[in-house]
């Protein structure tokens, strides 16, 4: 009853956090020092009077609540606003690589979770100095994620999927290798392996319902981390995803569309964040 | 601690070898010598040129500078911003931290680099190279505080109600008093938070520099020489080419290493 009951609160948070994403957002784009230059401004192809029209236009779009406004009727019209650099609706442009990026950030995910979770299971376990198993997690971690990127296309083995996978299981490992090493220590744990239970059944019946909070924060993190990750290797892979849009966007100065991706990425933040928080609350009523 | 030491001073030593070879008569990190692009390692250039003849070694070294330089000061700044504002929440009033925490929670939304690459695009056209590094940093350190700030509050939150803070409180101790004590308590949990943010900002910056989005050429920087793999032409010349690639892991698995022994 008290887990229900936290459920408005909860939204009303997230709605709020969203809102001032929104807001917070356009007032960083608006008062940037070059949010009122335009590109086309410097091509000497455009007439004088083209010229001094675009920087009409530009000034025209000066006031922060006409912004706002504007910012929030096209999220309400559900087209979340006008390219600057394509003169369509924005949502036009990121409903066809909402997919691609989604079904990339899956495949990796799926992919991170399962050799961090074996890799975490055998180091866990084992006997050997923990430095061993973190080696190659640590160096993985160095390695900046544009760079793993290029180098994975010059050596042309392994693709987008392999590479955020790289990066994500890295880190999910060592989150994993922490909280399962304390939880093989639990006396209650001790006492079923002394007692000769098998591995799989207190895997099954002792350590995973423990950590279900931990995974569930852990596959917060995920998120985070993969999001972070997007733009490198959609660049560099060339995948037509929201990150490349959003790079694309970037180089061309398109702000309402660089707008429009960084919202739907605080959403996806949010959203994520909030379901471990939920799921943490209704296994403690 | 002994190993800590010996990395530091590992990382201390690298830091003196690239001043002097930056430092070093003749030495520039723009200079381009159009007769000897893609040169390959020699007395002259010990570690080959670039596409535009620039002595590559000066510009790793200028590079590796620059980014410990601003990554360390955009640390500094974070940490100060995190310690006090969790400092605020957590001994404030509770309207106060909670308000804290919701900017906080504002701000963790927001992925990092779709944030950096709204800021950045969005510099003017004619900012200056100089001006482009300090502004990379400045708005890394300006997103990088939340997460400081809500460990920092956690701990804020510990030492509030630690059994010397509430005998301090009973024995009539002014806040001031109180503080003074407390202020050293924070180190301990201030110097984590900022020697895990080095690393961090710089492969922000790395990443931010190879989607050509951080410091603006001729200033060299390690996202800026990540570009260079980019370019099959020169990797067809040299294998130099990975020399800052190498060179930035090792710094980094150094700075890891110091992060994770302090912790």
């Amino acid at each position: 009853m008290k887990a229900a009951a936290a459920v408005p609160k909860w939204l009303g948070r997230a709605l709020a956090i969203v809102l001032l994403v929104i807001v917070g957002s356009t007032v960083l784009v608006r008062f940037a020092p070059g949010y009122l230059s335009d590109a086309r401004e410097m091509d000497s192809r455009y007439a004088d009077a083209a010229r001094a029209e675009l920087s009409h236009e530009a000034a025209r779009s000066r006031s922060l609540p006409r912004m706002l406004v504007s910012e929030m009727g096209g999220w309400l019209r559900g087209d979340a606003g006008l390219s600057r650099q394509y003169g369509v609706p924005v949502f036009e442009l990121i409903r066809p690589r909402l997919a691609v990026t989604g079904g990339l950030m899956v495949r990796s995910i799926a992919l991170a979770w399962a050799l961090a979770i074996l890799a975490a299971l055998v180091s866990s376990a084992g006997r050997n100095p923990a430095a061993i198993w973190q080696a190659p997690s640590t160096l993985l971690l160095a390695i900046p994620t544009a760079a793993m990127a290029t180098i994975c296309l010059l050596a042309n083995s392994g693709g987008p999927v392999l590479v955020m996978a790289l990066l994500l299981s890295a880190r999910d490992f060592k989150f994993l290798h922490r909280a399962l090493r304390k939880a093989w220590l639990e006396p209650h744990v001790l006492q079923a392996r002394a007692q000769g239970m098998k591995t799989w059944r207190i895997l099954r019946f002792h350590l995973l319902p423990s950590l279900t909070a931990q995974l569930a924060a852990l596959a917060t993190l995920s998120i985070v981390t993969a999001l972070s990750a997007l733009v490198p290797v959609e660049v560099i892979f060339n995948v037509p995803g929201l990150g490349q849009l959003a790079w694309n966007a970037a180089m061309n100065r398109d702000l309402p569309v660089l707008l429009a991706i960084t919202i739907i990425m605080a959403l996806a933040v949010t959203c994520s964040g909030i379901a471990p928080q939920r799921a943490d609350e209704w296994r403690n009523a | 601690m002994k190993i800590n030491r010996s990395i530091a001073a590992l990382l201390f030593g690298l830091a003196l070898i690239a001043s002097a070879v930056v430092l070093a008569p003749g030495a520039s990190y723009s200079r381009q010598e159009r007769d000897a692009t893609f040169a390959a390692a020699s007395r002259q250039h010990m570690a080959g040129t670039d596409e535009l003849g620039r002595d590559r070694l000066v510009r790793v070294s200028a590079a590796f500078l620059l980014s410990l330089a601003g990554a360390i000061m955009a640390s500094a700044l974070t940490t100060a911003a995190a310690a006090g504002v969790g400092t605020l929440a957590a001994f404030g009033p509770a309207s106060v931290g909670w308000l804290a925490m919701l900017v906080c929670d504002v701000f963790l939304a927001l992925p990092w680099l779709f944030l950096l690459m709204m800021v950045r695009s969005a510099l003017p056209l004619t900012t200056s190279p100089a001006n482009s590094a300090a502004i990379t940093f400045l708005v890394l350190a300006a997103l990088g505080w939340p997460a400081c700030a809500r460990a920092v509050y956690r701990g804020a939150l510990h030492l509030k109600s630690a059994e010397w803070m509430l005998h301090a409180r009973a024995s009539g101790l002014r806040s001031a008093q109180i503080v003074r004590h407390a202020i050293p308590n924070f180190f301990p949990l201030l110097l984590p938070q900022f020697l895990v943010c080095i690393p961090a900002f710089v492969i922000a910056e790395a990443n931010l520099g190879a989607l050509g989005l951080g410091v603006g050429e001729p200033l060299p920087s390690w996202g800026g020489m990540l570009l260079e793999l980019d370019n099959s032409a020169m990797l067809m010349q040299t294998r130099w080419v990975y020399f800052p690639v190498a060179l930035l892991i090792v710094v980094l698995l150094l700075l890891d290493a110091i992060a994770v022994e302090v912790e």
